[in-house]
């Protein structure tokens, strides 16, 4: 290609590159934290320190992490209790939280690794 | 048609690409928020093929594929570039999600199927007009770069103890190190700390 028809390219290039449409972008993700109250299909509720009961969607890229001591292990959504401490990052979409991790302890022995 | 009537044509079809363009432009106050067009991204992704040197897509990666170097560009990848692109390449961070161009999900096609001659030239020499610093020039920067192209490869495969690994060596504020903290505490059976409305959030 010739130097001029190079430098041409680019400058539509340049032109096209600010032409662009309108998105919404993701909000922050927020810390939800509190106890399992209720464990559904696809989400869980969170009974937070105010005593509000709120629902977070788990979805297929959902991580868990079994906290005990100073130890993080990979764990399953299976692997969650009604009662058990969580702190859930998650991103508002819409209405809804979605579940990035899912961070959580609960009386029971460390899960063996994975 | 005469030529005056077509120059004329041309003159008005021109003004009134112009004048959609820059209404597209302002149209969002130029906010980085936006997400490009896929006609945009098609067209930044074929510049960026242009400007990197043929030269360079043929160069073969000289780190060899350990555990070792592996580790190596994970927690380098951790420490300078997840702010950006995250742990899993994903793209999803706050700086991330808000950057115009947004990151690329380097997981996918787009940029797996890019040689690693290509991969380690980004990197060096970074993408002009997007996010994307050039972090070649400093001494050993070249050795890092290629550990990186391997990791690149790596991170479809990511696993969770390796993405953990990472979450340690992500640069932190004193007020994220203090909320991690707390939220820790909590997990081990601190009493819960009662905070605002939005006030967990990063």
């Amino acid at each position: 290609m010739k130097t001029s028809t190079r430098t041409k390219l680019y400058g539509l290039l340049a032109i096209a590159a600010f032409v662009a449409s309108v998105a919404l972008a993701h909000g922050d993700k927020k810390h939800v934290v509190g106890t399992l109250e209720k464990i559904n299909a696809d989400s869980v509720v969170v009974k937070t320190a105010a005593g509000k009961s709120v629902e977070v969607k788990l979805v297929a890229t959902t991580i868990y992490v079994w906290h005990a001591g100073n130890e993080d292990r990979p764990a399953k959504v299976a692997d969650l209790a009604v009662g058990d401490r969580v702190v859930i990052h998650a991103a508002p979409k819409g209405e809804a939280l979605e579940a990035y991790e899912v961070k959580f302890s609960g009386p029971r022995p460390l899960l063996p690794k994975s | 048609m005469s030529r005056g009537n077509a120059i004329s044509l041309v003159i008005v079809v021109a003004i009134a690409l112009i004048a959609i363009a820059a209404a597209s432009i302002l149209h969002d106050g130029l906010s980085s928020r936006a997400k490009p067009t896929a006609l945009e991204t098609m067209l930044a992704r074929n510049a960026r093929h242009l400007a990197i040197p043929a030269g360079a897509r043929k160069l073969q990666n000289p780190a060899a594929e350990t555990p070792e170097n592996l580790r190596d560009a994970r927690l380098h990848f951790a420490d300078h570039c997840a702010i950006c692109h995250a742990n899993d390449g994903s793209g999803d961070t706050p700086i991330g999600r808000n950057l115009y161009p947004k990151p690329p999900d380097l997981r996918r096609e787009e940029t797996q199927k890019l040689a690693d001659g290509e991969l380690f030239w980004i990197i060096e020499n970074g993408v002009r007009f997007t996010g994307m610093p050039a972090f070649g020039g400093a001494p050993g920067s070249e050795q890092d770069s290629w550990k990186l192209v391997r990791f690149l490869r790596h991170l479809p495969q990511l696993s969770d103890e390796e993405r953990m690994e990472m979450e340690r060596y992500n640069p932190k504020g004193p007020e994220d190190l203090e909320e991690e903290q707390e939220e820790n505490d909590f997990l081990r059976g601190a009493p819960m700390q009662q905070k605002p409305e939005g006030a967990h959030h990063h």
